[in-house]
């Protein structure tokens, strides 16, 4: 047997089944949203589906992106910090990076329902602060997904903490130390030093926090608003229905989720390539 | 030989390191701080507003959450991430090592195609398998273990690639120039150099079947009521604080511990 075929025996059980789940979800999805393969009635292609979803289906959408790229940004501004704190070459912070690494292993459902306690009208913040219910803004369920974003931030933050910090610990201290030794300023070193051999590794997790937030489900169900909801929300409502007839808007749902999650991963890999590239 | 410092320095170093302070400060508040509520409902039996502290201590969240089924949630959750650890560390680490030999036709397709459950939202991949799993009688645990396996396999897969990158061979060719076997070389040699990367890779798998909500609410079709699946119930309605921070802590306690196990490993397998 030659080391070519071991190779390919060797990567086989696990490309097959990805491949089949993966390749099976996005056929059968895109089948049922287009009538091909109804729960109930004759199989028929149309776009009823899509056309009944596409209302909500717009807001959704707005609303997905919108809550993912405040979660994004946020995360990737403190989870940079993070990243400084833990490994900047005076005053580390060892503790930052322990904290930062326990956060980790905290399942996003735990982190909704700590931040739910933390950030409702009689929640442990107003108590804290000393504000009582009435006078405290609705962050649970509110207007502006406060909690929703909050969540996501906190948990992703140490992603990028985790994933930035590791690059600046390998790299970034010698080169820091040479362009202080060449007498650069504090500022000067960050601009120009710390700052570009970060970007690629923020980048890629900042990147991996959008698609993950705009596919994920629990938190936004959890201290999200009844109305209107965001894409994964509105999918699993659907599918959720006793109604048979809606499965096909959930199918629909699901596959534009699908499509801008890779649009979004398409689009960052091209930018990451010219941030390298730059670099 | 010290770093040339800053000519300013000395006149800003006070406000300086005050600001750091407070900077450093606020950072840990913003990681800690969710966790504390968490951690005081669990032990509190009385709690109303305005109080910062509870007013009476106790388990009544402890037996709260016995009631509402932890016990059996938190075995089947164990069960699960198990399950989905010993399918998805040994498939990942295959695919791994053929995928750092560069010896896998289309490589780079091969991997963009195991890399592909990180991009697409689990509950789409479920919605989408859900009806046919049903058409074809897949057992609904079974259809679970299935996608959370195959949602394991990029961090397996990755994480098992860069260890045998990184992995000497010359170890393994000495064995068999004394006369191991290929089994005794792989078993004797190959595994115990990559135990730290194997048991990381268990790890993410193990975590991947045991903090899923999505896929197990999804296609376990409400038999699989796993501790995720008690916390969410909990967590959605009002008035039981006390339970949902029961729960929580107990899922996030055993990765914790495994996550310090396994740190333990690594500094054991390094020295």
């Amino acid at each position: 047997m030659s080391t070519r075929q071991r190779a390919v025996l060797l990567v086989l059980p696990a490309l097959v089944p990805v491949a089949a789940v993966v390749g099976a979800a996005l056929v059968s999805a895109v089948l049922l949203s287009l009538g091909l393969t109804p729960l109930v009635g004759q199989p028929e292609l149309s776009l009823d589906a899509w056309r009944a979803a596409a209302g909500d289906l717009g807001t959704a959408t707005r609303l997905s992106l919108g809550i993912a790229a405040a979660a994004t940004v946020l995360a990737a501004g403190v989870g940079l910090c993070l990243a400084l704190a833990a490994t900047a070459v005076v005053r580390r912070s060892r503790l930052l990076g322990a904290l930062a690494a326990l956060t980790i292993p905290v399942p996003h459902l735990v982190g909704a329902a700590a931040i739910g306690l933390l950030l409702a009208d009689s929640g442990f913040l107003p108590r804290l602060l000393g504000v009582a219910p009435g006078d405290w803004p609705s962050l649970v369920g509110g207007q502006w997904w406060v909690a929703v974003v909050a969540e996501y931030a906190w948990k992703e933050s140490a992603f990028v903490a985790l994933v930035v910090g590791s690059v600046l610990a390998s790299r970034a201290r010698s080169y820091d130390e040479t362009a202080a030794l060449l007498g650069a300023g504090r500022w000067a070193r960050f601009r120009y030093v710390t700052l570009p051999l970060a970007a690629p590794a923020l980048g890629v997790a900042s990147a991996v926090t959008f698609v993950y937030t705009l596919g994920s489900y629990e938190v936004a169900a959890l201290l999200g608003r009844p109305y209107p909801e965001p894409l994964p929300v509105m999918a699993v409502r659907l599918a959720g229905s006793i109604d048979l007839a809606v499965r096909p808007q959930a199918a629909a749902v699901a596959v534009t989720t699908a499509v801008l999650a890779l649009a979004a991963v398409l689009l960052a890999l091209r930018a990451l390539r010219r941030l390298s590239a730059w670099d | 030989m010290g770093l040339r410092k800053d000519p300013r320095a000395p006149h800003h170093s006070h406000a300086r390191g005050g600001a750091l302070h407070a900077g450093h400060a606020a950072l840990a508040a913003w990681l800690v701080l969710p966790l504390v509520p968490l951690v005081l409902w669990a032990a509190a039996d009385r709690w109303t507003a305005p109080a910062v502290l509870p007013q009476a201590w106790g388990t009544a969240g402890l037996r709260d959450a016995v009631d509402a089924g932890a016990g059996t949630g938190f075995l089947r959750s164990t069960v699960l991430g198990l399950v989905v650890a010993a399918l998805a560390t040994p498939l990942g680490a295959m695919a791994g090592r053929a995928l750092a030999t560069h010896r896998v036709p289309l490589g780079g397709a091969v991997l963009a195609v195991l890399l592909s459950p990180l991009v697409l939202p689990p509950f789409a991949v479920a919605l989408g398998l859900d009806v046919l799993l049903l058409r074809l009688g897949v057992p609904s645990p079974v259809g679970v273990v299935l996608l959370l396996t195959v949602a394991a396999l990029p961090y397996t897969t990755v994480l098992m690639r860069a260890a045998y990158a990184a992995h000497d061979r010359g170890f393994e060719d000495e064995a068999r120039t004394l006369g191991a076997t290929a089994r005794q070389t792989v078993f004797h040699v190959q595994l115990p150099l990559l135990a730290p990367a194997l048991a990381g890779a268990a790890f993410l798998a193990f975590l991947v079947g045991w903090s899923d909500y999505v896929v197990t609410l999804l296609v376990g079709g409400g038999q699989l009521v796993t501790l995720p699946l008690l916390v969410a119930s909990a967590a959605a309605a009002t008035g039981n604080e006390a339970q949902v921070a029961v729960l929580s802590l107990s899922s996030v306690l055993p990765p914790l511990v495994l996550l310090v196990a396994v740190g333990l490993v690594g500094r054991r397998a390094r020295a």
